[in-house]
């Protein structure tokens, strides 16, 4: 490359490249040396004392940090699963809906889904918490008029955590059917006339053609799906504050309660830190899952 | 060297007499609280008030939901930006005070204050002997029940004892009706612990013996017990006891319409209470807390809260922070004798812990309502103001919801509680 | 672009579809569509409520007299013109931000090359899978040392440069013919004005999209601006004051007032969507084709 480029390049590249060196990737690295150091949140960065792995041995210990740390982890696991495990079908039995021609109202169908996307997760979690109330919400009432019972919603341990999923995934659903049109749209129609010409069904054809050839597709939505799982907050801080029973306590509102409620910088680092592997482990395995099947 | 001395006291006597407008710059303090706007307006009425008479000071009212103030204290970290004065829980001072966050009280304010404030609630806003703020609040927690209630199931008077408690309870349990006897609180800490404290006090026991947990008494193992039994039996259903991020919900709905017969909750949602039920506000009556197997005599918990100065702001600014606040809790500011915090707080139907606040209002604390808090006031026990006393709180809430799902057994609720709760306050006390 | 242009057939479903299965296929679709808008009708719906329906039980769904005094309400909590105001500087300074650095450097790494340039594009891209609350705490104390705490800069500054928005500018950059871009530079154009006067409109589409998903993330974002503004409510965007709401009347009837306050929260990104929604989805749907 010539030197006016290599300038040009500099230029272009610095205002990006300072930007999140500065902002993403010097407080990422602080994040992991705090993790070794005990550290008050109120207190500057040089106050910190090394204390080596003793942060990563409390989180995982036995007193009530441990149990209350590897219990949001179990939850954030948890409701990451979950909320995978029902956009991604759902997004591609909605892609399909959006994407055929037979019925009218695909694309009216894709802009409802897709506005979801759009509001407010704080909007989310208000309206959904009035939805959910056991005695005033809707949805009971509804339930009731089917025949079941009243469910507690956000008022047990055992369903809070699946109550948030549902708001989540309603939430999300779009933006992923979106994806998956996206994806639908790359399948050549050749293939499917063949397998037409051959006396396949559609439900052998979707088998056979739709849901290998939309795995990259589904690929990048099950990794943005966990990346979005792992954000979660609104619902939890305004809504249940990790209750009942810690049911709903999840990461982020956990090391947000340690690292800057109770000041405890040092085990909120260890914690983020513990956070960032997991996802780099899961991360990798859906790819080498999704890799491997492709070999085959 | 007399003279040159004499002569410079005189100069600083002269200045001390000088109008301090005459020098004064103007002053902007902010004071942080969680209060509703309507509160938050009385306030600003105040400081307008007190800018009568201190021109150069200007008072700005930041309010957060409950559910961030601690957040958003810590958040500030000490620095000058962060807001001048916060209202705060009693629990919070502690660590405040550790991380220099907070500044003790001038001489003047810290001698009016332990002149005419009950020493109890005087040690509560002090840390190793230094004030560092100027009480307000005092929260007390008795039984509520409902009188129609109590008529419909035929109970006579509001239960004295364990045994009478279990008893009405079940008389006011009705399943498909969708009535609990007694309810619980979950979701949230203090409607959490609170009340399970107000009845381990009046079994004899205590949360904290000289800075150590005394979970493990035998007098905490039947308060467990009891709430084991309560769930057990039906009377009290966990589902109803949710509380949310601004501590209403459920567990408040539920009382209001009138499908919790009993429940144990503080003075201050006296307000809430009024605005939901409207007319049938009056068939809500309080009693003491019932006395335990172990007890001698009903005891409550109480806590209280005040406002402190932050450490960082400057030396303009403390000082004008502790001069609105001496003046808008001392009796020159209100009515009747009355300081104008006491007004504010007499508005949301909170006790104001000044005597001579007390004494001013001694009319409106007689309502039905109120009397019973007020009654009980005298026998309260201040809830343990020590490190980590938020955390010990929350785990506290952790095993007691677990006991209230029926996730754990009395027995190894208390062991956990205790287990938790000595690790929690041993590391506290280290740093 | 309907996908019927875009594979020139519809022949993926068999034509004959028994009129059986079209009705069950409507049906479903409906059935969707109402699951879907259903919170958000909800929520409107309850805002025009009087305080007195939205508490009853079982619960009413249309309000007898539609009226506005929740809103009335909501105004007289909550500062609505300053937080959106303050949700607008946000949200556009940040996404201007973004579209500035994002193309930029998505030019040079879709058209130069150099040395590193994988490395550095991969490092770059990884950070898209970082969650914020990883770099919170000593993000937020870095703000807090360069005096930007409680501010709307301290709020931005760290957001100005988004590793999503330099991998989808690559992506639509790098399908800008070469040629293009030789021949300006034949003519003496600098790099910059290249970048402005013949890429940009060359990918507005994309450009748009961008723009609109930056802008509704950050009119949207609760957690960095709530640790940042801690207590200032004169700055706090919308979406943090209605949280507001909730302090409202410790009782049990502000069930109506936030149910407004959520309204009127969705309603900017709402709106803005359905005018861009054709460039969203559009270049959602390109950047899986170029791929």
């Amino acid at each position: 490359m010539t030197k006016t480029y290599r300038a040009s390049a500099g230029i272009m590249l610095t205002p990006a490249v300072a930007l999140i060196g500065v902002f993403i990737l010097l407080p990422m690295l602080l994040t992991i040396w705090l993790s070794f150091q005990d550290w008050s949140t109120q207190t500057p960065f040089d106050a910190a004392v090394f204390v080596g792995f003793d942060n990563f041995r409390e989180i995982f210990g036995s007193t009530s940090i441990g149990r209350d740390f590897t219990g949001a982890l179990l939850n954030t696991a948890l409701y990451t699963l979950m909320s995978v495990a029902l956009i991604l079908p759902l997004s591609v039995a909605f892609g399909l809906m959006v994407y055929q021609r037979s019925v009218a109202g695909g694309t009216m169908l894709r802009t409802v889904l897709f506005s979801t996307y759009m509001v407010p997760m704080i909007a989310v979690a208000l309206v959904w918490s009035k939805l959910y109330s056991p005695t005033e919400g809707p949805l009971n009432q509804m339930l009731g008029l089917i025949g079941i019972g009243p469910q507690p919603w956000l008022s047990s341990p055992s369903t809070a955590l699946m109550s948030i999923v549902f708001l989540n995934v309603w939430q999300q659903v779009g933006y992923f059917t979106v994806l998956a049109v996206a994806g639908l749209t790359q399948i050549p129609g050749s293939l499917y006339e063949a397998a037409e010409i051959e006396g396949a069904n559609p439900w052998q054809q979707f088998w056979a053609i739709t849901l290998p050839l939309l795995k990259r597709t589904l690929l990048f939505s099950a990794v943005i799906a966990i990346i979005n799982a792992v954000q979660v907050f609104e619902p939890v801080a305004l809504i249940t504050q990790g209750g009942p029973v810690g049911s709903t306590n999840v990461l982020t509102y956990h090391i947000r309660r340690v690292g800057i409620e109770r000041a405890q910088g040092g085990l909120g680092s260890a914690m983020a830190v513990t956070l960032m592997l997991s996802l780099i482990v899961v991360i990798s395995a859906v790819f080498a899952f999704i890799n491997r099947r492709d070999d085959e | 060297m007399k003279l040159t001395s004499r002569l410079r006291h005189a100069i600083a006597a002269g200045l001390a007499l000088m109008p301090a407008a005459a020098w004064a710059e103007p002053v902007n303090i902010s004071y942080l609280t969680h209060w509703s706007p309507e509160t938050v307006a009385l306030l600003e009425t105040a400081a307008k008030e007190f800018a009568k008479t201190n021109p150069d000071v200007t008072v700005t009212v930041r309010a957060v939901p409950f559910g961030d103030l601690l957040t958003t204290l810590r958040s500030q970290g000490g620095g000058g930006e962060g807001a001048t004065i916060a209202g705060i829980y009693d629990l919070w001072l502690p660590e405040l005070v550790r991380d220099k966050l907070v500044a003790p009280a001038p001489e003047a304010v810290a001698g009016e204050v332990k002149g005419a404030w009950p020493a109890g609630v005087v040690s509560a806003a002090s840390v190793g002997g230094a004030l560092y703020g100027i009480p307000n609040e005092i929260d007390v927690y008795a039984l509520n029940y409902n009188k129609a209630l109590f008529k419909e199931a035929g109970i006579a008077a509001p239960p004295k004892t364990w045994d009478e408690l279990k008893d009405a309870a079940k008389k006011l349990t009705k399943k498909d009706a969708g009535q609990q006897g007694f309810g619980m609180i979950n979701s949230w800490a203090a409607g959490v612990v609170h009340p399970f404290a107000s009845l381990l006090v009046s079994n004899g026991g205590e949360l904290v013996t000289d800075g150590k947990p005394a979970l493990d008494s035998k007098q905490a193992g039947e308060t467990f017990q009891l709430y084991e039994d309560l769930i057990k039996s039906g009377v009290s259903d966990p589902s109803m006891a949710t509380a949310d991020a601004n501590t209403t919900g459920p567990f408040l709905d539920n009382f209001v319409s009138g499908k919790t017969g009993m429940i144990i909750m503080a003075n201050w949602w006296e307000s809430a209470l009024k605005n939901g039920m409207g007319d049938k506000f009056s068939n809500i009556a309080t009693a003491p807390i019932p006395v335990g197997p172990s007890g001698d005599k009903p005891r409550s918990i109480s806590y209280s809260w005040m406002t402190v100065v932050n450490a960082g702001a400057s030396e303009t600014q403390q000082k004008a922070a502790w001069d609105f606040l001496a003046w808008l809790n001392s009796p020159k500011s209100g009515q009747n004798g009355g300081s104008a915090m006491s007004g504010i707080l007499m508005s949301m139907g909170i006790l104001p812990s000044r005597s001579s606040d007390v004494e001013a209002y001694k009319d409106k604390l007689g309502s039905e309502f109120l009397a019973g808090y007020v009654g009980v006031l005298a026998d309260a026990k201040p809830f343990p103001v020590v490190l980590g006393g938020q955390e010990f709180s929350e785990s506290l809430q952790q095993t007691l919801e677990a006991l209230q799902y029926g996730q754990v057994s009395a027995k190894d609720a208390q062991k956990n509680a205790q287990a938790d709760a000595t690790s929690i306050l041993e590391r506290a006390a280290k740093k | 672009m309907s996908a019927e242009a875009l594979t020139g057939t519809t022949a993926w479903l068999p034509r004959k579809r028994a009129s059986g299965g079209r009705a069950l296929l409507a049906t479903l679709m409906l059935l969707v569509a109402v699951a879907s808008a259903f919170p958000l009708v909800w929520m409107v719906l309850s805002s025009l409520k009087t305080t007195a329906e939205t508490m009853q039980v079982p619960p009413v769904w249309l309000p007898r007299t539609p009226n506005l005094e929740a809103y009335e309400k909501v105004a007289g909590v909550v500062n609505v013109g300053r937080s959106m105001w303050n949700s607008l500087i946000i949200a556009s300074i940040t996404t201007a931000g973004i579209l500035l650095t994002s193309m930029m450097a998505g030019y040079a790494f879709a058209k130069y090359r150099f040395r590193g340039r994988t490395l550095l594009f991969s490092v770059l891209i990884a950070t898209m899978f970082l969650p914020p609350i990883v770099t919170l705490i000593p993000l937020y104390r870095m703000v807090g040392s360069m005096g930007l705490s409680t501010s709307l800069a301290g709020v931005i500054l760290p957001n100005l440069a988004n590793a999503f928005g330099i991998f989808l500018m690559r992506q639509f950059i790098a399908g800008v013919p070469d040629d293009l871009i030789d021949a300006a530079r034949v003519d003496g154009a600098s790099e910059l004005l290249i970048l402005f006067k013949i890429v940009m409109p060359s990918i507005a589409p994309a450009i748009a999209a961008l723009a609109l998903f930056a802008f509704v993330y950050h009119w949207n974002s609760y957690l960095w601006p709530l640790t940042v503004l801690q207590g200032n409510s004169e700055n706090y965007p919308i979406v943090i004051s209605l949280s507001r709401l909730l302090s409202y009347n410790r009782g049990a009837m502000n069930t109506g007032l936030v149910m407004a306050g959520a309204t009127l929260a969705v309603l900017p990104p709402l709106i803005l969507f359905v005018f861009l929604q054709k460039f969203f989805v559009d270049s959602i749907v390109g950047s899986g084709v170029k791929g």
